[in-house]
């Protein structure tokens, strides 16, 4: 049995080991450090099945949890990091144009290591139970966004995108430290077990407490895109590198929801403002629904439209987390939900950005009609975007149909019908944009002939994400057992 | 006058006030970000306040001060990576107004 930190360490030491070889190494062509790094990052997936976890771990003193949620998202992020190195193997011809260097393959040997640096900040997020770890994890997944999404210098949208990222992130830091200023003011603690003790031990004023959760609140919901803090998504979604579009939409979004589950928790348990919290959440979750679903509708550009069909599935994920209730029981269906909507969702994002970005270097852009008669192109290529699709838009037998039911289970139980409701117009909404790509796909000419190539590794990526949607919206159990069978967010004893 | 726990929480709100209102109306980038920062230093007063107020067993909480370094460290990395990214921009488009950057569109 390995210690569960020890992934991260790994993780660290593999990201420093890659900017040396990038600043040391004389020769120019870096992608052996990517499938190197692909290959410890599979690795650590394996070793993270054998860690032991955190029995007999006092939690309300610590800083690290490694409880079952957090080993979870850990894959997650792992999952994510690999794919996205992929995707930046194929990206590089795209990269070489657009940065200054002295020699064609310069300065991407940083574009391969800085998502790991990402990928170790997105881990100990999973695993932070005290707001200090939050927060100091939070920024190294978001400063070195700040680098990603501006990576392209010679690229002025690339940079305008890195702009206006980095003043919506540190303004969203900003809330958020100020929000943890006030519950920390209010209770005396930073670690969250500590917190919800205090909150049941003593009496605490109402209102400030709440403005402090708010505002912690604001600062989550620019990490998660959730409306009205959505504002940063398109643009920055359009204009960053499209690989890091994928991490940005995946990684990002599945740190900042076991963020917000486990920030809330000993909220949710106070009875005196749990109502107000939750109502919040579910306005915040009917809004980001109906805004995602709504803005994509008439979108041309394929990033653009991937960023609010992004914005609607964080308001689904949301719908979910709104229907938590004070029990422990339900606070497990609807984790399960989250859980398990966002394996999906990482599955059916990732595999359509993956194509999107061999789609585009071909025919040298990403709007819907650079799709036109992918089908008579390349047959496979448009078969996993079709698979890609169909889940986004929620087709039974497939990944996203299973998640979105799990969600809607999730609020019938709590009774929030006007979420569901909302929640399936929106769906209809969804079949339009999704399915537009499609039709692209199959019943429009062509606009070259020429045939695409693909690598041997993005096709084996493409080929398990595929199939690993159609498994999970087929055989979903083994999914939910693994997830219902232990305790979403450990609850603190009273 | 002695000065209680609420006057340095109220300096603190009006500087977090300050920031945000830099944020939301000023164009130029560079005070933007000094807003940004004026912000994270608002949440900085307050902490340290709440720590110097509210005493355990005779000590104040030091969880906070702390916090507080962490804060004004990971301000400091931000800011070097923003600034590269503004001289970055102001490189490529000989301006750092905000109306100036619009050529992604919503």
């Amino acid at each position: 049995m390995i210690s569960p930190l020890s992934l991260e360490i790994v993780v660290l030491i593999l990201g420093i080991f890659m900017l040396l070889v990038e600043s040391f190494s004389k020769s120019d062509d870096k992608q052996g450090l990517a499938r190197f790094a692909i290959v410890i990052l599979s690795a650590l997936v394996g070793f993270s099945f054998f860690t032991t976890g955190n029995a007999g771990v006092d939690l309300s003193r610590a800083f690290y949890s490694a409880d079952a949620t957090a080993l979870f998202f850990k894959r997650i992020a792992l999952v994510t990091t690999i794919v996205v190195l992929v995707m930046a193997l194929e990206y590089r011809t795209v990269l070489a144009r657009f940065i200054p260097g002295v020699t064609p393959g310069a300065g991407l040997g940083e574009f391969y290591s800085l998502p790991i640096f990402t990928c170790a900040g997105l881990m100990f997020m999973a695993s932070a139970v005290d707001f200090l770890l939050i927060f100091v994890s939070l920024e190294l997944v978001t400063v070195s966004f700040y680098v990603l999404v501006a990576y392209m210098r010679r690229q002025s949208t690339s940079l305008e995108a890195g702009v206006k990222y980095l003043i919506l992130g540190a303004l969203s830091t900003g809330f958020l430290v100020y929000g943890i200023t006030w519950i920390f003011g209010l209770t005396g603690q930073t670690n969250l077990y500590a917190i919800s003790e205090a909150l049941h031990t003593r009496d605490i004023a109402r209102a400030p407490l709440l403005f402090g959760v708010m505002l912690t609140l604001v600062g989550l919901g620019f990490k998660i895109a959730a409306v009205p803090f959505q504002i940063w998504v398109p643009d920055v979604y359009q204009g960053a590198p499209t690989p890091v579009t994928a991490f940005l939409s995946v990684g990002s979004k599945a740190a900042g929801f076991v963020v917000l589950l486990r920030v809330l928790e000993p909220f949710l348990g106070l009875s005196t403002i749990n109502t107000n919290v939750l109502t919040l959440l579910a306005i915040l979750a009917g809004a980001t629904l109906l805004y995602g679903n709504l803005a994509a509708l008439p979108q041309d550009n394929l990033k653009r439209l991937f960023a609010y069909s992004s914005i609607a599935h964080a308001g689904y994920l949301l719908v979910a987390v709104a229907s938590v209730q004070n029990s422990p029981t339900s606070f497990g269906s609807a984790g399960v939900a989250v859980g398990y909507y966002l394996v999906a969702y990482l599955l059916m994002t990732l595999l359509s950005f993956l194509v999107m970005i061999v789609v585009s270097n071909h025919s040298r852009g990403d709007d819907i009609t650079h799709f036109n008669g992918l089908a008579k192109r390349s047959p496979f290529l448009a078969f996993g975007m079709l698979a890609a699709m169909l889940s986004l838009a929620g087709i039974p037998f497939t990944a996203g149909f299973y998640g979105k039911l799990l969600v809607f289970a999730a609020a019938i139980q709590a009774g929030k019908f006007v979420l569901v409701g909302i929640g399936v117009i929106t769906v209809a909404a969804g079949f339009y944009y999704y399915l537009r790509v499609v039709a692209a796909m199959y019943w429009q000419e062509p606009n070259d002939d020429t045939k695409i190539t693909l690598s041997f590794l993005s096709k084996f990526t493409i080929g398990t994400l595929t199939a690993l949607i159609f498994i999970f919206g087929i055989f979903p159990q083994p999914i939910v057992q693994s997830l219902r069978s232990v305790p979403m967010i450990q609850t603190a004893q009273h | 006058m002695t000065l209680t726990l609420n006057h340095y929480l109220f300096v603190s709100g009006l500087l977090f006030a300050i920031g945000f209102a830099g944020v939301m109306m000023r164009r130029n980038i560079i005070t933007i970000f000094m807003c940004l920062e004026l912000m994270l230093n608002a949440a900085n007063l307050s902490l340290v306040a709440f720590s110097r107020f509210n005493l355990v067993n005779g000590l104040p909480n030091y969880n906070a001060q702390v916090l507080v370094f962490f804060i004004i460290t990971v301000a400091a990395a931000e800011v070097a990576v923003g600034l590269a990214i503004i001289v970055a921009l102001y490189r490529a488009r000989q301006t750092i107004h905000v109306e100036d950057i619009s050529s992604l569109k919503f």
